[in-house]
């Protein structure tokens, strides 16, 4: 039997879906909902469905965009010859707020982790290795991969795993350093500390 | 570290505050009114953990949403600082003087030895308990050590995963290695500062073990890597990365990490015999108490200070002559906490003693 009617347990349900939502907080949000104004609701769902008709996955570098190749992919005052991996988008954020890195990236969207069932394939890795080789067509050679993904055991693993298949090209990989926190998460992570993990960062 | 006062509100049955004695403390009362559960409350306070549960949110009250122990502890002279653990849900929140503290910050407040009938697993039981007790005494004078064990813990189980699809699968062999390098080696890594670690520990222990405190056998303890005769132990981290690559088809067999400390074990001996087989429950409780006084020790070495030493049930554990010694031993180091549910107890041991009576959770009177 459902608590709800049917159209509040199916907002419920969907709300649990997303992540760090229990039930507890799904029914509030559900609640929430129902007390909103017709138009703000129409608002929220147009802005859902604007960000899965509009943003797209950059075709070389897998960030979110709104224009394919994305803003760093396509801007000329991007440093060409270096790359940085990072896990997620928000932590492209939290580099870009640094100021300090002109390069260009490259977002996995995950890290691995065999207990989550994500492996190698699973990860958005594979092309990346097209843009390492010296005839890509903006012809500029990329000298340097820095690996960025979180101090957590599953992001040393992923650093570990591209740094073994990188290093044989010839091409220099470092790590960030780890001053931050071990086992955080880089979205949490400030300016300060991200730059200096940025400057201290040593090969692998 | 000096526990003044405790509080417990929602925390099992408990509800209400009394302050300590800076030396033996006697928590009396019946059974099943809690007495316990207070010494559980101070153990919370100690270590951020319980002994009696790995799942906190058990110990919330059934008709509580949240469970707050709280402790007035003096650093020194004239340093007071209020430490709380707040249960909600699985959610433990650590703070000291309000403000909200990481594990690793709020550590270091206050630490306690433990000596219940669960621990005796440490004499008698699986090397898994030998282990923690290692582990949780590493943790107790280098609180950055929890990283480094939950980190341990996770590739393993990261590992284990890895190994066990690789079997059903039957992913061809030279794949499987270039998936399972990146957690080896972290596991080598993480497996030689614990080794490492507990070596040393081991070491401190030895330095500082009474061997005959309560018995007439001699104790001895000694760490027993599972790579022993296998190579070089001084230079684990060469044999560890050895044995890994050596070992891969096997792991891969098996679907679990077969190297690493997580086989190790802490050999103890009474005159060169093995406890655990052939000592018998009161040298197995002698050998115990010895174990957690060196524990008590390099503590001391370590912090300059005496941690809170908790007995539970102390009677029903130990006959009058091992406490005696036990309480004679203690007496102007640690601040004790004991619990009993006899008055003949009380008037053997309580006569400097500060007693708290419990009945149905709440603290009745002090004495
Ligand atoms: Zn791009």
């Amino acid at each position: 039997m459902l608590e709800y009617s049917e159209p509040v347990a199916r907002l419920i349900d969907e709300f649990k879906r997303l992540p760090g939502i229990g039930q507890k907080s799904a029914q509030r949000l559900a609640f929430h909902v129902l007390r909103l104004p017709e138009e703000r609701v129409e608002d929220f769902v147009e802005a859902l469905r604007q960000v899965k008709e509009k943003i797209v996955f950059c075709s070389s570098c897998n960030n979110l965009t709104d224009v394919d190749p994305c803003q760093y992919c396509s801007s000329p005052s991007r440093d060409r010859s270096m790359i940085c991996v990072v896990e997620e988008p928000y932590n492209l954020v939290a580099i870009e707020k640094t100021r300090s890195y002109k390069g260009l990236y490259h977002i996995l969207h995950g890290s691995l982790s065999p207990i989550r069932g994500i492996g190698p394939d699973e990860l958005m890795l594979s092309n990346l290795f097209p843009r390492l080789s010296t005839d890509e067509e903006d012809g500029e050679e990329v000298k340097e991969i820095i690996i960025a993904t979180n101090p957590t055991t599953e992001g040393e693993a992923t650093a570990n795993y591209i740094a073994r298949l990188v290093k044989p090209l010839g091409i220099r990989v470092t790590r960030i350093a780890m001053g931050m926190p071990v086992g955080s998460d880089l979205e949490f992570v400030d300016e300060v500390t991200m730059d200096k993990a940025l400057s201290n960062r040593h090969e692998i | 570290m000096l526990l003044e006062s405790v509080a417990a509100d929602g925390f099992r049955n408990l509800d209400g505050k009394f302050s300590c004695g800076n030396g033996l403390n006697i928590i009396c009362g019946n059974n099943g009114h809690g007495k316990t559960n207070w010494l559980e409350a101070i153990h919370l306070l100690s270590t951020t953990k319980s002994f009696r549960t790995a799942r906190l949110s058990e110990a919330i009250r059934f008709d509580a949403t949240t469970a707050i122990v709280r402790g007035e502890v003096r650093q020194s002279g004239q340093i007071v600082r209020t430490i709380q653990v707040i249960l909600e849900g699985n959610t433990k929140t650590l703070t000291v003087n309000g403000k909200k503290e990481t594990v690793q910050n709020y550590m270091g407040q206050l630490y306690a030895f433990v000596f219940n009938s669960d621990e005796l697993e440490i004499v008698r039981g699986s090397p898994d308990s030998r282990r923690r007790f290692l582990d949780d005494g590493i943790v107790s004078i280098f609180p950055p050590f929890v990283q480094t064990l939950s980190d341990f813990n996770k590739v393993i189980r990261q590992k284990n995963k890895l190994l066990q699809n690789a079997r059903k699968d039957e992913t061809p062999a030279n794949k499987v290695e270039a998936l399972l390098a990146p957690w080896n080696e972290q596991l080598v890594s993480l497996a030689s500062r614990i080794h490492k670690a507990r070596v040393r520990f081991v070491e401190r222990l030895n330095e500082v073990l009474e061997r005959k405190l309560f018995d007439r056998e001699e104790l001895s303890i000694r760490y027993v890597s599972s790579l022993e005769g296998k190579g070089d132990l001084d230079d684990y981290e060469s044999l560890i990365a050895e044995r890994l690559s050596l070992r891969t088809q096997a792991e891969i067999y098996s679907g679990y990490s077969l190297i690493g400390p997580h086989r190790d074990d802490l050999e103890i001996n009474f005159d060169g015999r093995e406890m655990r087989k052939f000592g018998s429950s009161g040298q197995q409780r002698s050998a115990l108490l010895s174990l957690l006084l060196a524990g008590v020790s390099v503590f001391h070495e370590q912090q300059d200070e005496y941690p809170l030493f908790l007995i539970d049930d102390i009677d029903a554990e130990l006959d009058y002559r091992r406490i005696g010694k036990l309480l004679e031993y203690l007496d102007g180091k640690t601040q004790t906490f004991v619990t009993t549910s006899k008055e003949s107890f009380v008037e053997k041991f309580g006569v400097d003693a500060r007693v708290i009576r419990v009945a149905e959770g709440l603290p009745t009177g002090e004495s």
